[in-house]
């Protein structure tokens, strides 16, 4: 006796104006009655406060109680009893040797007609906060007999209508990389050389396309030995009167490759694009109308060559080290057709 | 036992053909038919030249490798591949860098490469979990020890990962083929293995497109394939992003996302330049990614790392084939960039010697050539104008050269892949743009010299081409090396001499004679004066015409050595080519030249090309010709034999060039007997110097036969006895010596022999002195075969026979000569002579013959003997029982239809029948007569119809 979910489509990816649809895939050994079969589809924003700029009370208290943002359920079938011969509900026979029956149902995740007041947000995953939708179907089969269920997860994406309309050029914003810019101690040898970097890089940017942007090198007394870009994503959640933020690394790309020796004197004045792709689970859009937000930064480091750099070789490329040169940016990140 | 009396006028005119006069000359009017024509092209196709065969082989093979490979990958997308602008020339360009970079035996090897030091330990754990962060290696920067590992293990090693690739693949583990592959495409960053690159590069894009095919194929399946694999549909070569389904769609974006997300620049760019030809699955204008590609790829900082990782760019884009080929002009100037700062850069700055920076640009040169390659391949004409444009052609080239600084190296190969007529048309500004360019990538002079064989295949005309030679010469002026003028004026060269610039010639022999004087000439320029000597010996039909040529000689001095030598054969060959050389001028300056060739000569190392220069000294010797000048002429023949005393041809060459001035000098009845004497004298005083025995023994005989026609007796039988104990060194030889050719003896002997019939025998030695002393020491020696004993003896018969005649068959052209007919007419003794020696010699015969042991070779000389005895006695008791016994013999060995067989059996029947008084025998049957023709080592002037009346 098993009992099994599956849904239209294989991605589960699935947009707010549209049907849920799929199978209950049921295995019985022998008849069974039952008190109706119902799907029910959830959404809730899970919360959790650990490290970042939480302090201890609020560690304390860990996970913040889930809010719901979505319960909807639909009985596919009355009370009534499932065997091989019941007609009315089996649809196929998949196997020999048991008795398999399909039920295919389809619900309204967002029913027309009512005003767009109740925004759907889309799946997400993060490190503190996490959007989840699942589905679950059940069967109730009295007092007696244990209830079957099964429950996955679909996922929710933004309707195509709502999507935001390409920008026929991505708004670009200007910046510069020099010793004056950076907040933090570095290397002698560059406060006393010099150097420039400049660039250009989009504020904003689909989820489907590369990311880039330019970059120029201008000068450098020292060799550069990596440029890499890292794209940070900052989670902050209200607790109390103030938000606690988390950021984490989600990619980090390098778009020069230095080794050392040869940048400089070949590449003064060339121009780097970069390019990466972000995997789509990994971000939303976002409102800020929960007590949580969703921001993107993308962060530019320099790495100059330094035998300094070989003593801590695994750093988290956020930290500020003498031999590294930072910019950050705010970044955001979009959906579009 | 008697001899026959032959009357040999009737039996020539009976046994000849009839004749006729005729009007044409026979063989001068054969047309060359094409049938003849195509008998010797057959020839030439059927020479079995060992090393083109190879060669062929070797092409086939190479063409069958990439045919297969073409034809595995047809079914999937023929329409990307044009295999004769991708795959072909990729593959060629692949075999030229491993040949051009083979690499020592180790290899030194970054940490970066670990990959490939640590002993092969795949994780081998499918789990998809494995993020590809993970491979980040985290020790990168940390460890910078170079180790050193063999090339061979290297090469070993990448295979192995080549097949775990494939393998994982196989099992549908495609994150570790990923992984893997991520990995292999990382040892590109490692740059340390400096002159292994090329190679590694080679082994490392393999992988690549091997990873890019299999990922194409699966995406075409999923396109094709419903989910549970049967084939749904199929998708046209020509298809277009919206035949794709969504759910192959996405599986290729995965593709890109996931190699997107690979931290490092180089694997990263490397990837996803192997998957870009699957972007046409996803979107219809795949090119824009290479744009972007092209700009991603600044980023690399090592110039061996984007050099190459250019070339595989250009490579990848083939599939694309797109319409534009801006990404590759953009990749060019960055190209240039790069070289520029290594060209221009500082060595004491930067640390960087520059031998250090030559080898990187030798490093970087295919990947110049690969991309220049592409650039030009195949643009429409429009394009090829931008493309100039680009660097700095077709506009007003001053503006254009003063702010772009051209690289030599880059216009080298910008030369030799633009078309020929497109060179020719922007020539002028080509030049400017060599001269702008002058640089430690790429000789200038080269560049000069390219576009000189460029030019030639073109052959500008009239106006342009003088204008282009005086710019060139111009440039070329200035140049102090040597070395270079010449390489650049050996260039342009063959235009000079065809369109006859007369001028220029004289300003380029001036200029190369002014840098010459009084400098030692090192290799290089003397294999360029050699060419350019070629060159103007093959233009100049006449050698006069050369002397006249300012400086030509004072060059032709400045050479040495082999060029010096090969030069030498040249005008040589040239020389000899004419009739005959008659300039004294002439021929004391061949005479010099040859005595240069002789010196160099190293007898005991006879290489093919001193052969060639023995052959043409050889040859000039005997096309020398003073007229007149008899004496002269002999004086030459003197000095020669002087200055060439090494080479043994050029005796025998002599010793004819003197016989044949005796035999002028004898018909010229003026200068007789005194110069005569001298010329035969000389040749007795050479002969013996020539080395071979048989060669001096012809020799003999020659000069016997001219001193005989000049009427000096005594001297020709000093000649004859010389050439009969030649004949006895040489019998006396031991057989084991193989080279001893019987069958030039047994002609040289019968040879003799018709000389001896005219020689006047001498009454004190007896007649038959000459053959008794032969028999003698031609007797014992084991290692004389029977046939030839049996030839021997029948010629000892026929001569008897002849020389018992009352009339002799001929006699020597001269009337102070008297006959052996006349000398011994009516003397019995004589004839007794004769008979004896006869009658000894066929004792011999029959047991002489019974020896041979082939039996076909037996019954032939048992014909041959009883066809001399038949043709030389009259018929008696004893000679119809020798006959009738080497009949049998011949019956016995040979088949009874034999031709030969029959007809002797015929001549022995009238010879027996008692009515038939006088036998008619076929004349060719007669040894004695077709003895002179079977020599074919006399000198051809000395023909035997001028000594001899028949």
């Amino acid at each position: 006796m098993s009992i099994e979910l599956k849904l239209s489509r294989s991605s589960r990816i699935y947009c707010p104006n549209e049907f849920l649809e799929g199978k209950i895939i049921l295995k019985l050994n022998s008849s069974i009655s039952h008190q109706g079969v119902r799907i029910t589809a959830n959404g809730t924003v899970n919360l959790q406060v650990r490290g970042g700029s939480a302090g201890v009370i609020e560690s304390f208290y860990g996970v913040i109680k889930p809010v719901h943002i979505m319960n909807k359920s639909v009985e596919v079938k009355p009370s009534g009893k499932l065997s091989s011969g019941t007609t009315e509900i089996s649809l196929v026979s998949i196997s020999d040797n048991s008795n398999s029956f399909q039920i295919p149902f389809s619900m309204v995740l967002k029913e027309k007609g009512k005003d767009d007041f109740e925004r759907f947000y889309e799946t997400y995953h993060g490190a503190n906060i996490s959007i989840q939708y699942l589905i679950t179907a059940d069967i109730t089969r009295g007092y007696l007999h244990k209830s079957l269920s099964a429950t996955m997860e679909f996922i929710i994406e933004s309707e195509k209508d709502s999507l935001y309309k390409r920008p026929m050029s991505p708004e670009m914003v200007s910046f510069y990389i020099t010793q004056d810019t950076q907040r933090h101690p570095l290397l002698p040898e560059l406060l006393s050389g010099r150097f420039r970097v400049t660039g250009k890089i989009p504020t904003q940017c689909s989820l489907s396309d590369p990311l880039t942007g330019e970059l120029t090198v201008e000068a450098s007394a020292v060799p550069i030995r990596s440029i890499d870009i890292h794209v940070l994503r900052m989670e902050s959640i209200l607790v109390g009167e103030k938000y606690v933020t988390e950021t984490s690394v989600i990619q980090t790309t390098q778009v020069a490759d230095g080794d050392g020796e040869f940048l400089f004197r070949y590449f003064c004045f060339a121009i780097y694009e970069l390019c990466f792709v972000i995997h789509t689970w990994l971000s939303v859009p976002v409102s800020l109308q929960l007590p949580f937000s969703i921001e993107f930064q993308v962060s530019i480091v320099i790495t100059f060559q330094s035998e300094l750099s070989k003593l801590q070789p695994k750093a988290d490329p956020r930290t500020p080290r003498l031999w590294l040169a930072l910019e950050t940016l705010p970044l955001r990140l979009f959906r579009a057709e | 036992m008697e001899f026959r009396a032959r009357d040999y006028i009737a039996e020539e005119a009976s046994s000849s053909l009839h004749r006729a006069p005729t009007d044409d000359h026979p063989l001068l009017l054969v047309r060359p038919s094409s049938n003849q024509v195509d008998v010797v092209e057959l020839k030439r196709n059927d020479f079995d030249d060992p090393l083109r065969r190879q060669t062929a082989n070797e092409k086939n093979l190479v063409a069958d490798v990439q045919d297969a490979a073409h034809i595995s990958k047809r079914g999937l997308f023929s329409y990307y591949y044009d295999p004769h602008i991708s795959q072909k020339d990729w593959g060629s360009f692949k075999t030229s860098l491993m040949q051009k970079f083979p690499a020592s035996k180790m290899v030194s090897v970054s940490s970066i490469s670990g990959v490939i030091i640590k002993s092969a330990k795949v994780n081998e754990k499918s789990s998809t979990k494995v993020h590809i962060e993970e491979l980040n290696d985290p020790q990168k920067f940390t460890e910078n020890e170079v180790k050193v590992i063999s090339r061979l293990e290297y090469v070993e090693r990448l295979r192995e990962l080549k097949d775990e690739i494939r393998h994982a693949w196989g099992t549908d583990d495609r994150v570790t083929s990923l992984k893997l592959s991520i990995k292999v495409a990382k040892l590109l960053m490692d740059n340390s293995v400096s002159e292994f690159y090329p190679t590694l590069f080679i082994l490392v894009t393999e992988v690549m497109d091997m990873l890019g095919d299999m990922v194409w194929e699966r995406i075409k399946t999923k396109a094709e394939c419903d989910n549970n694999g049967t084939r749904i549909c199929s998708l046209p070569d020509y298809f277009q992003s919206c035949d794709v389904c969504s759910d192959a769609k996405e599986t290729c974006y995965n593709w890109f996302c996931k190699i997107g997300s690979i931290h490092e620049l180089l694997p990263r760019i490397y990837l996803e330049l192997a998957i870009l030809h699957c972007s046409r699955f996803l979107n219809d204008q795949p090119f824009d990614s290479l744009h972007r590609l092209t700009m991603m790829m600044r980023g690399l900082a090592d110039p061996l790392a984007s050099a190459y990782c250019r070339v595989y760019m250009a490579h990848c884009a083939l599939r694309l084939r797109p319409y534009d080929i801006g990404y590759l002009i953009t990749c060019f100037r960055d190209f240039k960039i790069i070289l520029s700062n290594i060209i221009f850069e500082n060595d004491a700055k930067s640390g960087n010697s520059l031998e250090n920076r030559k080898q990187l640009i030798g490093l970087l040169e295919p990947a110049i050539e690969w991309i220049m390659k592409c650039i030009f391949k195949g643009p429409c004409e429009r394009q090829i104008e931008d493309v100039l444009m680009e660097f700095g052609l077709g506009t007003t080239p001053s503006d254009l050269c003063g702010n772009l600084k051209c690289i030599s190296i880059v216009v080298h190969h910008l030369i030799e892949e633009l078309p020929a007529e497109i060179v020719c048309s922007h020539v002028l500004e080509i030049i400017k743009l060599i001269e702008g360019s002058n640089d430690i990538s790429y000789d200038q002079s080269l560049n000069f010299r390219l576009l000189g064989f460029k030019l030639y295949e073109v052959r500008p005309e009239g106006e342009l081409l003088d204008s282009i030679i005086g710019e060139v010469l111009q440039v070329i002026n200035e140049y102090d090396d040597l070395d270079s003028y010449l390489k650049v004026a050996d260039a342009y060269f063959d235009i000079v001499l065809q369109c006859h610039m007369d001028s220029y010639l004289a300003m380029i022999l001036d200029s190369i004679s002014r840098r010459t004087c009084g400098r030692d000439i090192n290799e290089n320029e003397l294999s360029s004066l050699q060419s350019i000597f070629i060159k103007l010996l093959a233009h100049h039909n006449n050698l006069d015409d050369l002397f006249v040529l300012k400086h030509f000689v004072e060059i032709l001095d400045v050479l040495h050595g082999n060029a010096r030598d090969v030069v030498n054969m040249h005008i040589l060959r040239k020389a000899t080519r004419n009739a005959c050389i008659c300039d004294p001028a002439t021929i004391q300056f061949l005479f010099e030249i040859s005595q240069a060739l002789h010196d160099g000569i190293d007898i005991s190392n006879m290489r093919d090309d001193h052969q060639q220069a023995v052959r043409l000294i050889t040859h000039f010797v005997e096309k020398v010709d003073y007229g007149a000048a008899l004496e002269r002429h002999l004086t030459f023949l003197l000095e020669c034999r002087g200055a060439f005393g090494r080479i043994n041809d050029l005796k025998e060459a002599l010793v004819h060039s003197s016989n044949y001035l005796a035999v002028k000098a004898i018909k010229d009845a003026n200068k007789f007997s005194g110069f005569v004497k001298s010329c035969i004298a000389f040749s007795e005083v050479t002969i013996p110097s020539v080395s071979a025995n048989m060669m001096q023994m012809n020799l003999y005989i020659e000069t016997a036969e001219v001193a005989l026609l000049a009427g000096l007796v005594s001297h020709a039988d000093g000649l004859v006895d010389a050439a009969v104990s030649c004949l006895r060194d040489l019998v006396q030889a031991d057989g084991s010596q193989v080279a001893i050719d019987i069958d030039g003896i047994a002609l040289l002997m019968q040879r003799l022999f018709s000389l001896l019939v005219v020689l006047p025998g001498n009454p004190e030695r007896g007649a038959v002195y000459i053959p008794k002393s032969i028999i003698s020491f031609y007797d014992d020696k084991p290692w004389i075969t029977p046939r030839m004993r049996t030839r021997f003896l029948c010629s000892i018969v026929s001569l008897s026979a002849t020389l018992s005649q009352e009339k002799l068959p001929y006699h020597v052209n001269n009337e102070e000569v008297p006959g052996n007919d006349i000398i011994f007419f009516g003397d019995p003794s004589y004839h007794q002579e004769l008979i004896s020696i006869s009658r000894s010699v066929l004792e011999k015969l029959i047991d002489n013959i019974q020896l041979e042991k082939h039996s076909a070779a037996r019954g032939n000389i048992a014909l041959e003997a009883c066809n001399c005895i038949l043709s030389s006695f009259k018929a008696s008791e004893e000679t119809l029982l020798l006959c009738s016994k080497l009949i049998e013999i011949a019956k016995s060995c040979s088949n009874p239809s034999d031709k030969y067989l029959r007809s002797t059996i015929n001549v022995f029947d009238k010879y027996v029948s008692p009515l038939i008084t006088k036998i008619e025998i076929n004349i060719t049957k007669l040894n004695i007569l077709s003895v002179n023709c079977h020599s074919h080592h006399g000198h051809p002037l000395l023909s035997t119809m001028e000594m001899c009346t028949l």
